[in-house]
């Protein structure tokens, strides 16, 4: 067939190219998993006036319709108004008349403007999941305002708990919810089945202490996952009200380099999450000089090395007391090609002023 | 200030004799006089309570024989002559010894189940004409796990007629086998009905022992039985040695077999 | 005498009484519980009406102001043992009926069982004027009617709450005092006469029934289903049983106390002898005899029930095990058991 489409423009707009000739599959944005069931109307409508019958659920929980032909992408965008601005403007407070926190015009008849910042995953949480920490769907929607539209890449995870189902650990940014944990020894009965739970689904930091029949606590290896409380009969453990964040860095999969994310900070508050995830389009700006490419965010931290990364994404974050920030960072990264990242100093990849060519 | 039944008095410990290399008799000084197959917290600061049977009384003096088998009585077994152990009791329902009176008495004890009859045997052994005769059965694990050797060597010596067993080792003069192969050895028909059984050891031993002794035609009210159970007070509060509407610490822990073969836990 | 105090009369009224008195009610603890954003209500000191919750009921019962989860019951030396001093102030304690029955109960454990008075529960037991909190009807896990613990008489002053204030029956004379010119009004306080759940205890004729009902296959279903956490007989109204534990600080102690703690039947080892033996080593033999204690055993020793039907126990229970089913069942295996042998 003879076509004339600009594949890079039109997957701007969160099409993605098929192999079937002419066709595309778009990909809606559903921040955090979690819409209001009413939006399903228009994913009928789309799938069967435009799309094959069928709808996806994307990898990173887009709600995604294949078998739409090239010519119909225009009528879609336009229909796809009313989804935009209820997900993004109602739900979830976007500013669409901005690009990367500036001013910027959005044709609201265009569909999505960027694709940078990728829909951000999230499990259940603790709106349904009796091991979440926390509102996994509330920190997703106030996280989307902050990095969409952006034609800066991002790829964020937010986990309800250590468990991590939504896999945190693979994303450039896992934001997991972690809770303290409170011990009122005065309701302890030494039964020991939080030592039990520790044991079974977590760190071992737990064990009875025979002397006093209470629980001893290794609090440094506690991965805050709450196990002890869900475990104990008599409410002798709690979660800290103070709601608390583990940040993973760096996870990714890929055909050259994946690896799993490292802990880049603890027992951060939501203010230091959504500071540190404000600072993104600024640091991906400075290490792109400006010129976006359709490159993945974690490559952003690789070529400023994690120190520069560090400085620049926790720039005016004011940390809370508990917080833990990861002095160095060691990713171990699956070499497909042994010894990839030796290679001749002109093809060393850089960032900052003057990097991008 | 109201009476507190589950204060510990201090109490000074007299002698300690090894039975075994695990199980040591305590002799504490003590002008508490308990009935033979009742039972006292002993207690030691910092590590607890157990509850043990009374196994010998002399003039201020009880004796009980403790097993070294965990936190508790480890630390019980640094004690030396002159130090202190607190005692409360004693607490529970001893044998019927008024109930042996001129019968033919049949003794079956399995390990330190020797325990808690020794006082009511040393009784028989003193006086006896007391019952018409009385068979003791012995069985022990093994060698090392003999207790109260001189004892046993006492009642074969005098007027009981003596199986001492192991359960599979050999011995010269023991037999070998459990106690419940020994039992269709009594002469259950030259007793005419006069006789009652006492029964005490651990409790698989009691419960073939007691089914043994069913099928041999013995009458289950003639039997009777000690149970062990785990306890914290002792006075019928704490519930751990609760068995349906029966209170092992209160109402026990010697039981007739009509009522114990009802008692399943 | 009755009367309608505004909740800030009510305040001041609580202030002055709190010269005299500890006053021990229901209250939320936010986030406290076992899952997360969730709260735990459970009784504790509380200073301002406000801080009393009356339209939920608590998660744990009133038992722990007078039977607490953990009390120190001696100090000891090498040499010696002193009992702790426990409780002096005299207690009012807000409860609904089921937990003013519930006493009556542990009473009979604490106080009569065997001839001996327990020390403990008797102090502080003396310390105790109930305040009936009026039941605004509890929740679908009640049984208090089926159980005939929804009625008391044994209050010293009992409790409507209301949006705008309180109605208040003084039925001890010595309280009246606090309610000097508060507006009379004719309260008395009603009783839940039905509830949304029922239950029928099983018949259980003699021993040989009883003995059928425990080998029953019933039980085997919970040896999957119950964690055997205990939480069940924590939250208990009527629950007594606890252990005595040696508590020592520091690596060479001359010093320490013994303490009581709560113990459940349903956590394994509870009925651990020294040298490990033990009983009941599945999940169902426990709950057989947890549920068999609670609608049968204790009656025979006692003449009652010893279940007050608050259904705590099917709140707190992580494994979605009501007792009012599990009784049902074991009611249909003892009529099961009765036809087979002629009984």
């Amino acid at each position: 067939m003879n076509h004339d489409i600009n594949i890079g423009k039109v997957r701007t707009n969160c099409w993605r190219q098929s192999k079937v000739d002419g066709e595309f599959m778009l990909q809606l944005r559903v921040p955090g998993g979690v819409i209001p069931v009413e939006y399903l109307q228009y994913a009928s409508e789309i799938a069967t006036k435009w799309g094959d019958g069928n709808f996806h659920i994307g990898t990173r929980l887009t709600l995604d319709f294949p078998g739409i032909k090239y010519e119909d992408i225009p009528a879609v965008n336009k229909y796809l108004k009313k989804y935009i601005k209820g997900i993004e403007e109602d739900l979830c407070g976007v500013d669409m008349q901005k690009l990367a926190h500036e001013p910027h015009e959005w044709d609201e008849d265009s569909g999505y403007p960027t694709i940078g910042a990728r829909n951000i995953s999230a499990c259940i949480g603790n709106r349904h999941c009796i091991c979440g920490n926390v509102d996994t769907t509330d920190m997703a929607r106030k996280l989307e305002a902050l990095i969409f539209p952006s034609n800066y890449h991002i790829k964020i995870n937010v986990a309800g708990c250590p468990n991590d189902c939504i896999k945190a650990h693979m994303a450039d940014f896992g934001i997991v919810g972690v809770a303290k944990i409170d011990y009122h020894p005065e309701r302890c009965i030494g039964c020991g089945a939080c030592v039990k739970a520790c044991k079974h689904g977590a760190t071992r930091v737990l064990s009875l202490n025979e002397l006093t029949g209470k629980i001893d606590k290794d609090p440094c290896c506690c991965v805050g996952c709450g196990e002890c409380v869900k475990a104990c009969p008599t409410a002798a453990w709690s979660r800290n009200p103070k709601k608390l964040y583990r940040v993973i860095l760096g996870g990714r999969t890929g055909r050259q380099t994946p690896r799993t994310g490292k802990m880049f900070l603890n027992w951060v508050t939501e203010d230091v999450v959504l500071g540190v995830i404000n600072n993104w389009q600024k640091f991906s700006a400075w290490a792109l000089d400006y010129k976006p490419v359709y490159l993945h965010g974690g490559h952003l931290i690789d070529r400023a090395g994690y120190h520069e990364f560090k400085k620049r994404i926790l720039e005016g974050v004011e940390l809370n007391p508990e917080a833990m920030v990861a002095e160095q960072m060691f990713w171990h990264e699956t070499e497909y090609r042994s010894n990839f990242n030796v290679k001749k100093p002109e093809d060393h990849l850089t960032a900052g002023p003057g990097s991008q060519g | 200030m109201m009476n507190n039944p589950v204060m510990p008095i201090p109490c000074e410990i007299l002698k300690i004799t090894h039975e075994s290399d695990l199980e040591w008799n305590f002799r504490v000084k003590t002008d508490v006089k308990p009935a033979p197959g009742q039972f006292m917290q002993l207690s030691i600061p910092m590590v607890g309570e157990a509850p043990i049977s009374v196994c010998g009384a002399g003039d201020g003096y009880l004796e009980f024989l403790i097993r070294s088998v965990g936190k508790v009585t480890n630390v019980i077994f640094e004690k030396k002559p002159g130090d202190t152990l607190f005692l409360r009791g004693p607490y529970g329902k001893g044998w019927p010894v008024e109930e042996l009176k001129d019968k033919h008495v049949v003794v079956i004890t399995g390990g330190t189940g020797l325990a808690p009859v020794r006082m009511m045997l040393d009784k028989l052994y003193e006086e006896p004409d007391y019952c018409k005769s009385v068979h003791l059965i012995s069985g022990f694990k093994n060698e090392e796990g003999i207790v109260f050797h001189d004892d046993l060597a006492k009642w074969e010596a005098g007027s009981f007629e003596t199986i001492y067993a192991l359960d599979r080792d050999e011995k010269e003069g023991w037999r070998t086998g459990l106690v419940t192969t020994f039992v269709k050895e009594i002469p259950w028909k030259e007793f005419d009905g006069n006789y009652a059984v006492v029964v005490v050891g651990p409790p698989p031993m009691m419960k073939f022992t007691g089914l043994e002794l069913v099928k041999n035609g013995v009458e289950e009210e003639k039997i009777w039985m000690s149970f062990e159970r785990k306890m914290s007070c002792a006075v019928g509060k704490c519930g751990h040695c609760r068995i349906d509407e029966v209170y092992v610490c209160l109402d026990g822990p010697v039981f007739n077999y009509t009522k114990a073969k009802y008692l399943v836990d | 005498m009755s009367y309608f105090v505004t909740t800030e009369q009510a305040n001041q009224v609580l202030s002055k009484l709190l010269e005299t008195y500890d006053v021990y009610a229901p209250k939320r603890f936010p986030k406290q519980g076992r899952f997360s954003d969730t709260d735990i209500i459970r009784y504790a000191k509380v200073e301002k009406v406000d801080d009393i919750v009356y339209d939920e009921k608590s998660d744990f019962p009133a038992k722990e102001v007078i039977n607490p989860i953990q009390q120190a019951i001696f100090y000891f030396t090498e040499d010696e043992f002193r009992a702790s001093k426990g409780h002096t102030r005299p207690i009012l304690l807000f409860a609904r009926p089921c937990d003013i029955n519930a006493q009556k109960v542990q009473a009979r454990i604490f106080m009569d069982n065997g001839g001996y008075q327990d020390l403990y529960y008797a102090r502080m037991r003396e310390l105790i004027n109930f305040v009936l909190m009026e039941c605004p009807g509890g929740d679908d896990t009640c049984f208090c009617c089926s159980m005939g613990t929804n009625k008391t008489d044994n209050y010293v002053m009992a409790v409507r709450f209301g949006e705008d204030g309180l109605k208040v029956e003084v039925k001890d004379d010595k309280f009246a005092p606090y309610f000097e010119g508060a507006a009379a009004d004719d309260f008395t306080p009603k009783f839940v006469e039905e509830n949304q759940t029922k239950v029928t205890v099983p018949e259980i004729p003699d021993k040989d029934v009883l003995l059928a009902l425990k080998n029953h296959p019933m039980w085997r279903e919970f040896d999957k289903r119950c964690v055997s956490c205990g939480a069940c007989t924590i939250a208990c109204s009527t629950c007594t049983c606890f252990t005595t534990r040696d508590i020592v600080y520091g690596q060479n102690p001359e010093v320490g106390e013994r303490h009581r703690i709560a113990a459940s039947c349903q956590i394994d080892g509870f009925s651990d002898i020294a040298g490990g033996f033990g009983y009941r080593k599945t999940a169902g033999d426990r709950m057989r005899y947890k549920v068999l204690h609670k609608f049968h055993d204790y009656k025979v020793r006692f003449g009652e029930d010893m279940c007050v039907g608050c259904g705590r126990c099917t709140s707190r229970c992580p494994a979605y095990i009501p007792i009012t089913a599990t009784v049902g069942k074991m009611a249909a295996a003892a009529e099961e058991i009765k036809k087979e042998q002629g009984k």
